[in-house]
């Protein structure tokens, strides 16, 4: 059982700051994906954590013991690079153990440590060879292993999957997640893939521009986004926005006005702040959110083009007064191009946000979540 | 790829046409001339255009008992050996202290390091041959200074140190330019493995023995070619600051090929020590060859 | 951002450093300023203080060693230097095209004969080059430098432009076919545009060595003037021996033009005389 805490860190380039306070708890054997948009900190995060970046401010403590101002070797922690960064000149058994011979440790000691995670990693064969003589997954593996070796208490992972191909990386994901497990310790893993989050993830942090923007198990995220941002972000296709405007509360009921359409929604008994009429809003619906509905009774629109993936079928639709969405409905719906649909949102899948894209807890009745 | 033949000719006469200036180029001047350097080795040959007289390999058997073709080769692979010491190492510490040692000026350092290549050699020869000069150079006024007193006919007159003096005159020049090529090499490691090293805790002067060095080890092996194979050809600055001398002490093969073939009037015996030079340059040259293509 | 330093970032350290570099830089610096400062003084000033500063600077013997012949080794540098640094990169560019991009059956043989002449320096063949142009009647005269120079530069250049080639994705040319280019619009259109770097870089390095050359120009350019700069410069020493200011001026202005192109375009110096360790 480890422990990472961060408090407040900060970290700037001459005058601009790009990491703006962070606090973040781990615990346990967590496996925590950072994921966000491109520049949006994550990876300068992680080279915190790792020391591999100074930072200006705030503490970082590993199991209550302040690492902020060790070197890289000294916190505890091992990283997996993006592109490897294996040891041309030295074979697999030299890199793997390279981090043992420079902190002394005996000979022996270090083959026996390396046979045992070449093991783990069905790397044995490839002891004696060198990086470039090895596939991109075997590549991947070394790193892993270099990184096990040092018996480390916290994993740092960047991006390490993104030079790989679809189908190796689908098998690389599930392949971490069971060293993971069997490492007992904290991983911490950068993408930018959100499916890669959702997959992997105990937690999730979702940042942007420097900020953590929330912080939660992967359902927990997808069902409950604090704000637009991060519900769109996760999940896919995207979730849709549609403009809205509140008509005000009546017996427990949101009135709600929509393109042509109006709904009620009930209101959430837990409820605090409520939009008063007239107040603009954003209406979030996931694309399994949409139910097709009889004509004349919803959002009236006309296919664009429909995927046709067999299990399921991914429409994309203009609606009628402007905006385009996707909806996706299980089975298969032979629609055609032009075709006019009828839509609405089922009750329990509206989100809704204020004018400042923060999300309001006004309607949509929490799924039950047997996660926790 | 089966193609109508009429397209293969076609193909195989513009390939013709754009290969025609190198190949005769290399026809006239690289290859003809090679083989004259083979037969005429095997003939006594004193004036140019004059009689020649088939000797078999007597000009092979004169070179075993040459004393001054020892001197020559000998100072050949001095020049080898210290070159490679001064150059490529006084270049090693240097790229290293520009790639990650000082964080200042590092363009105004290379610059400076970097310019004697461009200065002809012979210019370089010329302007060290005054300094070293003992009337008007101020080397000797130098030697004074700390106690020692400088050879009669200056430095590069002292028979014992003349070829160190071309030595060191060859690696003022050129150090800048391994400096350079060394430099370019530790630049392509990637920032990635040293950040890797650091996380191995693996830093500092370790980190340049550990995982520079072994990286760039093709560029260095290259360095290594370019000087030796550049100390075989050694021929301006020696025939620029000693003219071969004092007595025989300076020569060196590509000196005394010339001396023979151009001041001597020995062109037979010339040519076959340009086949002794050939073989010696040919196998680095074909080394060389094997480091740039890889 | 350079996460690992090769020595402590201390500022101890950092003065080491400095004053090292900066002792070297005065090896390299001290012997050029000296002659350019040796040109001004008088050959009086030269014996009783070799290293100290002219009392009264006489700029006039860049003037006079310019008239007394190095403008002549000066043009000749340039028209040897230029045309066959010209026909290097010309012959070198359209030999490695042919060799990489056609459909030509003997490519391997004639890229072997071209390592082949690049192994065999211009020493091994010295006699038989000078006996080839005097029966050309083409010693001291432009050409017949021009013409060995240009044999000896091509074979490098041509491996440097054939490993570039090679590596020009096909799908560009294609391209081109299918725009309608026969290979030679293809060369001048498509594959030499792209190719500049490279070309930039051939050019430079044998220009170096070009520039520079004596072996060769010392065999076949005995007359005066005819010589190129790194040749006339020794004649003049020859020549005006006790003249020390005047020969002085003479080294310094026969080798500013090539460090004059090299602070302008320095990047490419470097890039291309780095490539060289490739």
């Amino acid at each position: 059982m480890s422990e990472l805490s961060i408090n407040g860190l900060r970290k700037s380039y001459g005058a601009t700051e790009v990491l703006h306070g962070l606090d973040l708890e781990v615990s346990g054997n967590e496996f925590v994906v950072f994921v966000g948009p491109s520049g949006c900190g994550k990876s300068t995060f992680l080279r915190s954590i790792a020391g591999l970046e100074t930072i200006s401010g705030g503490s970082m403590t590993i199991d209550g013991a302040d690492i902020s101002g060790l070197e890289p070797d000294r916190r505890g922690v091992a990283m997996v690079f993006q592109n490897y960064a294996l040891y041309p000149h030295m074979t697999v058994a030299q890199n793997m153990g390279f981090a043992l011979r420079m902190a002394h440790v005996p000979k022996a000691e270090i083959a026996r440590k390396v046979r045992e995670v070449a093991e783990i990693l069905q790397l044995e064969p490839y002891l004696d060879r060198r990086p470039m003589d090895l596939s991109g997954g075997q590549r991947q593996r070394v790193a892993i292993g270099r990184a096990i070796v040092r018996e480390p208490k916290v994993f740092l992972f960047d991006e390490p999957l993104s030079n790989l191909d679809a189908d190796l990386r689908a098998h690389m994901r599930l392949e971490i997640i069971k060293l993971h497990r069997h490492q007992k310790g904290i991983s911490i893993y950068v993408t930018h893939d959100q499916v890669e989050a959702m997959t992997m993830a105990d937690k999730i942090v979702v940042m942007r521009d420097g900020n953590i923007e929330q912080v939660g198990s992967p359902l927990d995220l997808y069902n409950e986004p604090v704000n637009r941002f991060v519900a769109g972000f996760l999940g896919t296709p995207r979730m849709n926005f549609l403009d809205a405007t509140s008509t005000g509360v009546a017996n427990w009921r949101l009135g709600l006005k929509v393109g042509g359409m109006t709904l009620s929604p009930p209101i959430r008994p837990d409820a605090d702040a409520l939009p008063e009429a007239g107040a603009p809003l954003s209406l979030g619906v996931r694309p399994d959110g949409w139910r097709i509905v009889a004509e004349g009774d919803g959002l009236a629109g006309r296919v664009v083009h429909a995927e046709q993936l067999g299990r399921e079928t991914v429409v994309f639709i203009e609606l009628e007064h402007g905006p385009q969405v996707a909806m996706i409905q299980p089975g298969q719906y032979r629609l055609h191009s032009d075709d006019a649909i009828w839509l609405a949102p089922a009750p329990d899948e509206l989100h809704l946000f204020d004018a400042s894209d923060a999300a309001l807890p006004v309607a949509r009745i929490p799924r039950t979540n047997s996660h926790n | 790829m089966a193609q109508p033949p009429t397209h293969h000719r076609r193909d195989t006469i513009s390939a013709l046409t754009l290969l025609a200036p190198a190949m005769i180029l290399f026809g006239a001047f690289i290859l003809l001339p090679l083989m004259q350097t083979f037969a005429w080795s095997l003939y006594r040959y004193e004036v140019f255009g004059g009689v020649k007289e088939f000797v078999g390999l007597d000009n092979f058997a004169k070179l075993a008992g040459d004393e001054v073709f020892g001197i020559a080769l000998i100072n050949n692979l001095k020049f080898a050996v210290l070159s490679v010491v001064l150059q490529v190492g006084m270049g090693l510490v240097l790229a290293a202290l520009l790639d990650r040692g000082v964080r200042r000026f590092k363009v105004v350092y290379r610059t400076i390091i970097f310019a004697p290549i461009l200065v002809s050699t012979a210019a370089v020869g010329l302007l060290w041959s005054l300094i070293l000069n003992p009337s008007i150079g101020p080397v000797d006024d130098w030697l004074g200074l700390i106690g020692l007193s400088a050879p009669r006919n200056g430095l590069l007159g002292e028979p014992a140190f003349a070829i160190y003096g071309v030595i060191f005159v060859g690696a003022w020049q050129y150090t800048g330019f391994m400096m350079v090529i060394l430099l370019a090499g530790m630049q392509n490691v990637p920032e990635e493995t040293y950040e890797a090293a650091r996380m191995d805790g693996c830093k500092g002067l370790r980190a340049f023995f550990h995982i520079t060095l072994p990286t760039i080890r093709n560029v260095i092996i290259t360095c290594c070619l370019l000087t030796v194979i550049g100390a075989f050809k050694v021929f301006d600055l020696v025939y620029v600051l000693t003219n071969g001398g004092p007595g025989n002490a300076t020569e060196v093969l590509a000196s005394y090929i010339f001396r023979n073939a151009f001041e001597f009037g020995q062109i037979g015996y010339a040519n076959a020590l340009s086949v002794v030079f050939l073989a010696i340059a040919f196998v680095f040259g074909l080394i060389q060859f094997r480091m740039i293509r890889r | 951002m350079k996460s690992l330093a090769f020595f402590p970032r201390t500022r101890r350290m950092a003065i080491i450093m400095h004053l090292f570099l900066l002792g070297y830089v005065a090896v390299i610096l001290f012997p050029l300023s000296w002659v350019v400062i040796g040109a001004l003084k008088t050959n009086r000033e030269m014996f009783l203080d070799p290293t100290g500063l002219p009392a009264d600077p006489n700029w006039g013997k860049f003037i006079e060693a310019w008239n007394a012949g190095v403008r002549d080794f000066f043009i000749n540098s340039v028209v040897v230097s230029g045309v066959s640094v010209a026909l290097i990169v010309i012959a070198s560019a359209l030999a490695a095209y042919a060799l990489t991009r056609m459909n030509f059956r003997y490519s391997g043989w004639v890229y072997l004969l071209t390592v082949l002449c690049f192994a065999i320096p211009v020493h091994a063949v010295l006699v038989p080059i000078y006996g080839l142009l005097s029966d050309l009647h083409l010693l001291n005269t432009h050409l017949g430098l021009i013409l060995p120079y240009a044999a000896f530069g091509l074979p490098f250049s041509i491996i440097l432009m054939y490993s570039f080639f090679y590596e020009f994705p096909a799908e560009l040319e294609e391209a081109g076919k299918l725009d309608g280019c026969g290979p030679w619009r293809r060369l001048w259109f498509v594959v030499l545009p792209l190719s500049r770097p490279v070309l930039i870089s051939v050019a430079i390095f044998n220009l170096v060595g070009v520039w520079n050359e004596f072996l060769l120009a010392t065999i076949i350019m005995t007359s005066k003037h005819m010589q190129t700069l790194p040749l006339g410069l020794v004649s003049f020493r020859d020549q005006y021996g006790t003249d020390w200011p005047g020969t002085l001026a003479a080294i310094s202005i026969g080798s500013l033009p090539l460090l004059v192109l090299f602070v302008i375009f320095q990047k490419y110096f470097v890039r291309s005389m780095a490539g060289m360790g490739k």
